[in-house]
C-alpha cells in the first residue's frame, strides 16, 4: 500500500514535470539565443512559489543576473500558491530516493522544508561564507534555525492595518486590541484563517499568548489541550467583529473592507498592505503597525539542492551570492515591499525608515502542523458556534 | 447454390468483422483517454477514500463525515442552498419562457436577445460585480441608503440569488426550446374550441414540456451541488457547502481521505438524480422506437 502512495507522487511529479517542461520550452528560447554566445554555459533552475509579487520580483532579478554572469543560465519556475507548491519537495524528496537528479537546483521554500530535509537524509547543500560571502550580511536571527541549509534572502510579517482618520487609540497590546474590538463592534475583521496567512497568524497569535513563550516552538500535540483558553478568547470575540462573526476569505478580503471603510481594522501582511497603500488600492489614512505580542511573519528561504553535480553547486552558490546584494535587497523593498534579508543597517535611511512602523519584528511559529490543526479546532469551535 | 450462399455469407460475415474491428478502432482513442484521464483518477479517488492514514482499508472516512456535526450541518445546508436554488431557479425561468414564447410584444423581443448574456460572463467576474453591488455599502446601499441595506453578503441569500442569476439563461433556453416545439396547431385548436388560458396551460403546455423540466432540473442540481467559487466568496464560514468544506479538508488540513469520502457522497447524490434523468431519457426513447 505504501507503494501506492509513492507511485502517486511520481505520477504527479512527472505530469509537474512534463507541464513544467512545457513551460520552459516556452521560455527558453529566449534565454537560449541571449546566452549562446558563450560555449560554457551552466544552466541551473530556480523554483519558487507564492503571490504575484514573488513572480514579478524573480522576473526582474533573472535577467539582471544573467546580464552580470553571462556563463550562467537560470531556468524559473513559477509554481502559484495554493497550486500544489508541495509538488516541488515531494519531487525533490523523490529524486533523492530514487538518486536521481531532480533538476531543481534552487528551491524558494519554509523552514519546514529543512525540517523535512533532515528527516529524509539531507536535500539541500550546506552553505557558508567561503562561497557566498554576502551571507554575512544576513540578519543573525533569520538565520537562526536554518542549519545552515537556506538563505533567507527577504521576510515579511502580519501587522495590524487600520484607518487613521477613525482609529485615534491605536492599541499598542494584544490586550488593548481585545479591548479595542469590544469597544468598536463590527469595526474589527480577521480573514477566515483556513484561506489565508493573516487571518491564521491572528489565530495563531491569539491562542499563543495565552501560552508560554516557548509554546511556538513546541510540535508535540499534547499542547492541544492548552488551546482551549485562546480558542474561548475568540468565541467571545465573534460578536463584536465584522457582522458579528463574518470572516471574509483570503488576505484580500479583509483588506476590501478596509479599503471600502465596511472596517476600520484587519491584520494585514505588511508587504501586501505597503504594497497596496502604494499603489492607491488601500486609502493614504491606512497605516500600519506591530503590536506586541507581535504577530507571526518569517523570512522566504533558498535552499540549494544536493544533485550532487559540482558545477551547477558552483553556479546556485554564485545565484544565491547576488540576491544577497544591496542591489537584489534594495528590489525586495522596492518590489516587493518585504523586509530585506540583509541587516538593517546597510540599508540607506530613506529606506529604513520606510520599515519603521512595522519594525516591532515578528514571532516565528515552528509547530509545524500544529497550525493545520489549529485551523480545523477552528472551524470547528468558533466558525460553528 | 449452396456455394453461392455460402460464398455470400462469408463475405457478409467478413465485411461485418471489419466493421465491427473498424468500429471498436475509432472508440478506441477516445475511451483510452476517458480511461486514463476520468476513470483511473475517480478510482484512485474511491480507493483513497477507503484508506486511512496507514493506507490499510477502513471506513474511517465515512464514519467522520457522517457523525461529524460540522460535516452533517454542511450536508444540510447544501442540500438546502441547492434544492431552493433549483426550483427558484425553475420556476422563473418557466415563468420567463412562457411569457417569451407565447408573448409578441417588442419587450419580450428585447428580453429574447438579452437574456442569456450571464452565460458569457466568467464566473469569478461576475460574483466579484455581485459583491460590489450589494455589499454593506456598495452601490444599491449608497442609492436605497446604508441603514436600509438587508444584509446580503456574506449569507444564504447572496448565495441563492447569485446562483439564480447565474442558472436563470441555461434553464430558460432549454425551456424555451421545449416550449417552442409544442406544435402552434395544437393550441390554436383548442384556443377555437375554447379552452381558457389557466386550462390551455394545465393540459396543453404543462404535460408538453415538464420532461424537459426534469432535464433542466437534474443539470442544475449537479451544478449547484458541486459548486464552488459563489460559495467560497459570498457564503458564511460555517456550515459550508461541501465544495468549500471538501476543497478546505484537501488543501488546507491535508485530509486526502476525507474529501475524498466527501466527493464520493457527492458523486453518489449525483448519481441519483442522474438515475432519474437517464430513466426518464429511455421512456422517452422507448416511446420514440414504437
Amino acid at each position: 500500500m505504501r507503494k501506492s502512495k509513492s507511485l502517486k507522487r511520481m505520477l504527479t511529479g512527472t505530469i509537474l514535470a512534463v507541464s513544467t517542461f512545457s513551460l520552459v520550452a516556452c521560455n527558453s528560447s529566449e534565454t537560449n539565443s541571449a546566452a549562446s554566445g558563450g560555449d560554457d554555459v551552466t544552466k541551473i533552475s530556480l523554483y519558487s512559489s507564492g503571490s504575484q509579487n514573488v513572480e514579478t520580483f524573480w522576473e526582474t532579478v533573472i535577467p539582471k543576473f544573467e546580464e552580470a554572469h553571462k556563463d550562467i543560465d537560470v531556468d524559473f519556475v513559477f509554481v502559484p500558491s495554493g497550486t500544489g507548491g508541495q509538488a516541488t519537495i515531494d519531487r525533490i524528496v523523490a529524486a533523492k530516493k530514487a538518486n536521481k537528479d531532480s533538476e531543481i537546483d534552487v528551491y524558494e521554500g519554509a523552514l519546514a522544508d529543512i525540517i523535512r530535509s533532515e528527516d529524509e537524509g539531507g536535500l539541500f547543500y550546506e552553505l557558508s561564507t567561503d562561497s557566498i560571502e554576502n551571507l554575512e550580511n544576513v540578519q543573525e536571527e533569520n538565520l537562526e534555525g536554518t542549519q545552515n541549509l537556506a538563505v533567507p534572502y527577504r521576510a515579511s510579517s502580519v501587522v495590524l492595518a487600520y484607518n487613521s482618520d477613525k482609529v485615534k487609540d491605536v492599541p499598542n497590546t494584544a490586550e488593548e486590541l481585545n479591548t479595542w474590538i469590544e469597544k468598536n463592534p463590527g469595526r474589527f475583521a480577521y480573514n477566515d484563517p483556513n484561506t489565508g496567512g493573516a487571518g491564521s497568524s491572528f489565530v495563531l497569535s491569539t491562542v499563543y499568548n495565552e501560552l508560554d513563550d516557548n509554546a511556538m516552538n513546541v510540535q508535540d500535540e499534547s499542547i492541544i489541550k492548552e488551546w482551549d483558553k485562546g480558542i474561548q478568547i475568540l468565541k467571545d470575540m465573534a460578536p463584536n467583529l465584522y457582522k458579528e462573526g463574518v470572516y471574509p476569505k483570503k488576505n484580500q478580503g479583509t483588506l476590501d473592507l478596509l479599503a471600502n471603510g465596511e472596517v476600520d481594522m484587519v491584520p494585514a501582511w505588511s508587504d501586501m498592505a505597503l504594497e497596496q497603500i502604494n499603489s492607491k488600492l488601500l486609502p493614504d489614512t491606512t497605516e500600519l503597525k506591530q503590536i506586541d505580542p507581535a504577530f507571526t511573519g518569517g523570512p522566504a528561504y533558498l535552499m540549494a539542492v544536493d544533485n550532487g553535480d559540482e558545477k551547477r553547486r558552483e553556479a546556485t552558490e554564485t545565484f544565491l551570492d547576488y540576491v544577497l546584494t544591496q542591489d537584489v535587497q534594495k528590489l525586495v523593498i522596492d518590489t516587493m515591499y518585504g523586509y530585506p534579508g540583509i541587516k538593517w543597517d546597510l540599508l540607506s535611511a530613506e529606506d529604513q525608515k520606510k520599515f519603521e512602523a512595522v519594525s516591532g519584528g515578528y514571532r516565528t511559529f515552528n509547530g509545524g502542523d500544529l497550525s493545520s490543526e489549529l485551523m480545523k479546532v477552528w472551524q470547528k469551535e468558533v466558525a460553528s458556534q | 447454390m449452396s456455394r453461392e450462399v455460402a460464398l455470400r455469407e462469408s463475405y457478409v460475415m467478413k465485411k461485418k468483422t471489419k466493421l465491427a474491428v473498424l468500429g471498436i478502432g475509432l472508440v478506441m482513442p477516445s475511451f483510452l483517454t476517458l480511461l486514463i484521464l476520468v476513470i483511473y483518477p475517480v478510482a484512485l479517488a474511491i480507493m483513497e477514500s477507503f484508506q486511512n492514514e496507514e493506507d490499510a482499508f477502513s471506513l474511517e472516512n465515512y464514519q467522520y463525515i457522517f457523525t461529524e456535526p460540522l460535516i452533517l450541518q454542511s450536508i444540510q445546508h447544501t442540500l438546502v442552498i441547492t434544492f431552493i436554488s433549483c426550483f427558484l431557479t425553475l420556476g422563473l425561468s418557466y415563468i420567463l419562457a412562457i411569457y417569451l414564447n407565447f408573448s409578441n410584444s417588442i419587450f419580450s423581443k428585447i428580453i429574447n436577445k438579452l437574456y442569456f448574456i450571464p452565460l458569457f460572463i466568467p464566473g469569478v467576474i461576475a460574483i466579484y460585480g455581485f459583491l460590489n453591488f450589494y455589499r454593506d455599502n456598495g452601490w444599491v446601499a449608497r442609492i436605497i441608503g446604508e441603514g436600509n441595506m438587508p444584509s446580503i453578503i456574506y449569507d444564504m441569500k447572496g448565495l441563492l440569488m447569485i446562483n439564480v442569476w447565474f442558472n436563470i439563461p441555461f434553464t430558460t433556453m432549454l425551456l424555451l426550446s421545449a416550449l417552442q416545439a409544442i406544435p402552434r396547431s395544437v393550441i390554436e385548436s383548442a384556443k377555437d374550441t375554447g379552452a381558457s388560458k389557466l386550462r390551455l396551460f394545465i393540459h396543453f403546455i404543462f404535460p408538453l414540456s415538464y420532461k424537459t423540466m426534469l432535464v433542466a432540473l437534474t443539470f442544475l442540481f449537479m451544478g449547484l451541488i458541486g459548486s464552488f467559487t459563489a460559495p467560497f466568496l459570498i457564503d458564511r464560514n460555517a456550515p459550508q457547502m461541501l465544495g468549500v468544506s471538501m476543497q478546505q479538508h484537501f488543501s488546507v488540513y491535508n485530509e486526502i481521505g476525507q474529501s475524498s469520502a466527501l466527493a464520493v457522497f457527492m458523486f453518489v447524490l449525483c448519481s441519483i438524480v442522474g438515475y432519474v434523468y437517464i430513466q426518464n431519457n429511455m421512456k422517452k426513447s422507448k416511446k420514440d422506437l414504437f
